[in-house]
């Protein structure tokens, strides 16, 4: 009988998810394993966990992994690329981050990398809250949005407004592919592969900053069943963060 | 023989570091290190190591991190309110024991304060402001040829133990050119294969991470941690004697202080005053022991600080009970000079040497 599905080589064989059921990290980190086997990365890989629900990365994936404090695992990746470029080694280097983590307390550090172009991938889930402490508002929280610290919904005269991650980072001139997608069905699942697959890729050819923004799921704090909560990202979240591809260029440009 | 070179402790520093084989640097410019990230911005390049300017200090500490964990030799440099910045990732280098070397040159603080000299971070390299149970080693230079040759050690060090060691300089020494013969590395390099990220290739993938959800381990990780700064204390330690061995009274000093504390025991020398000097070179681990056995014979200790009394308590801690401990500062601007001193040292010697001697 043909085979026609087996665990990524790039997962740990000994790993059972750990998150929340319905939760949409699992399909990112197997998508982001699916992707490593195919290009066959994973023996050249150093990825960077952060903080928050992310950094149990290191769980799963069999690839080497660092974790980064809260935010900062842009400016850690920096370091390790920059420091095996001056050992003549090009080492695959990718963060995996929440919206917290890379668009609040480390937008500076995001930002700057991007804008530096440096020759990294950084993967961002985005579930429009802080997931692991609770379900608190934060830079993704859209308005109206009823969160563990905005009880009455988000108000921009009192919060301020949502940050629309992957059309940020397009505009930073350092920044060769930046792309937003979901994985509420089987279409946008494939074509999330596809997106990860390109920002790797760019990667390996030493264009310039890759990113990639997943809108996600996160059933538990938003009150909802795991259908429930792919309904509220096809229907409602990805009308206000649109899905597609924001930059995607052969070269950056050098002055 | 290398031949002789005036150059400024800033200078020496960044020398050092290339000369023993430091292959990335990140920073961002305050006074009064500024030097150290100019010097290496035009030499790094030119070899090919890594250079990056960071957008901040905390983008330059975690960038450090990074390049730690690929076991390359690593070094960031800032100053007082900027290293308050870099707290957290020496916690958490500490725990995930990543080497780095990070180059502290004191302006004076709290807060802002500005570029005088002064030595106010004694407690912030040694005590240290992030959070957990962690120590950095701290090496404290007096001298521009010491900034050389400590930063060699730092380097050493750092990698020997797998923790961030801070060299803390001061914006005199710093600033302050002297001629020195730089005299290249003899420590050995350390082996650091068996847990450097290097891509997972015939080998099992390796993490490194502080969090650790499970108690019993994380309790475990401590008290490992824990035995190697037993270690560091125990086989580490380096200090300074002036005329120590006959002294009826003992200056206590670190840093440029030192230089300073000499000339005041060769004052008091010629007036018949027995007067020795004792500065620690380590300033974590601290050399507590031999400041006990110094206290054996000599009463009277006069510890002077360019601060309000910093070093003083670890000074207390060490010497035996019933020693009398003295204390001359000044938090900030023109260094204490010898004048300046004397004129308190002799208050202490006509209140205290009696009594002591």
């Amino acid at each position: 009988m043909q085979q026609t599905y087996s665990i990524p080589k790039s997962i740990k064989k000994d790993s059972a998810f750990t998150f929340c059921p319905g939760c949409d990290h699992g399909i990112a980190i197997k998508l982001v394993a699916q992707v490593l086997d195919e290009l066959n990365l994973r023996e050249n890989t150093i990825a960077v966990a952060s903080s928050g629900c992310s950094v149990f990365l290191y769980n799963f994936l069999d690839v080497d992994c660092i974790e980064s404090p809260h935010g900062r695992a842009c400016a850690v990746a920096t370091g390790i690329k920059r420091a095996n470029a001056a050992q003549g080694k090009d080492k695959f280097v990718f963060t995996y981050q929440g919206d917290g983590d890379f668009a609040s307390i480390g937008l500076g550090e995001s930002m700057h990398t991007a804008l530096r172009g440096e020759k990294i991938t950084a993967i961002c889930i985005n579930n429009t809250n802080y997931g692991m402490t609770g379900g608190q508002m934060g830079p993704t929280t859209v308005m109206g949005q009823v969160t563990a610290t905005s009880p009455t919904g988000r108000n921009s005269e009192y919060h301020g407004f949502p940050i629309k991650t992957a059309e940020h980072i397009a505009l930073c001139d350092g920044t060769s592919f930046s792309a937003r997608v979901a994985l509420y069905d089987i279409k946008n699942i494939l074509n999330a592969k596809k997106v990860i697959k390109k920002a790797f890729e760019n990667q390996t050819k030493g264009i310039g900053f890759n990113f990639v923004e997943i809108l996600s799921s996160c059933p538990t704090n938003w009150r909802l069943t795991p259908s429930e909560a792919h309904e509220k990202i096809k229907n409602e979240l990805s009308l206000i963060y649109p899905l597609g591809i924001f930059k995607d260029i052969d070269k950056v440009e050098k002055e | 023989m290398s031949e002789r070179e005036l150059i400024k402790g800033n200078i020496a520093i960044a020398k050092s570091a290339l000369d023993c084989g430091c292959s990335c640097y990140f920073g961002y410019p305050i006074t009064p290190q500024t030097e150290i990230g100019e010097y290496l911005s035009y030499e790094m390049p030119k070899r090919k190591l890594a250079y990056v300017c960071a957008e901040s200090e905390i983008g330059a500490i975690n960038m450090a991190l990074g390049a730690a964990s690929t076991g390359a030799k690593v070094m960031v440099s800032s100053s007082s309110c900027a290293v308050s910045l870099m707290q957290e990732v020496i916690s958490y280098a500490c725990s995930d024991e990543l080497p780095f070397v990070l180059v502290s040159v004191m302006r004076a603080g709290p807060g802002q304060g500005y570029i005088y000299a002064s030595q106010g971070d004694y407690n912030q390299s040694v005590t240290g402001g992030g959070n957990g149970d962690y120590h950095t080693i701290v090496l404290a230079p007096s001298n521009v040829a010491e900034c050389y040759e400590m930063t060699q050690r730092a380097f050493y060090l750092s990698q020997k133990y797998r923790n961030p060691v801070i060299i803390l300089s001061d914006g005199m020494l710093g600033q302050m050119a002297e001629a020195i013969e730089p005299v290249k590395n003899s420590f050995p390099e350390i082996d650091n294969s068996s847990w450097i990220l290097s891509g997972a290739k015939n080998r099992c993938s390796r993490n490194i991470h502080s969090l650790e959800p499970n108690q019993d381990k994380l309790n475990e990780h401590i008290l490992k941690l824990k035995r190697k700064y037993d270690l560091i204390e125990a086989v580490e330690v380096l200090y300074e004697e002036y005329l120590c061995d006959d002294a009826d009274v003992i200056l206590t000093t670190f840093g440029s202080m030192g230089r300073v504390a000499k000339a005041v025991c060769n004052y008091y020398r010629e007036k018949g005053i027995k007067m020795g000097s004792f500065r620690p070179k380590t300033l974590f681990p601290f050399p507590k022991d031999k400041l006990a056995e110094l206290s054996k014979k000599t009463r009277l200790f006069i510890d002077i600080e360019m601060n309000t009394g910093q070093m003083l308590k670890d000074v207390k801690l060490s010497v035996q009970d019933g020693t009398e401990v003295k204390f001359i500062g000044k938090p900030v601007g023109d260094w204490l000079r010898l004048e300046e001193i004397t004129e308190k040292v002799d208050l202490i010697l006509k209140e205290s040497y009696a009594a002591n001697v």
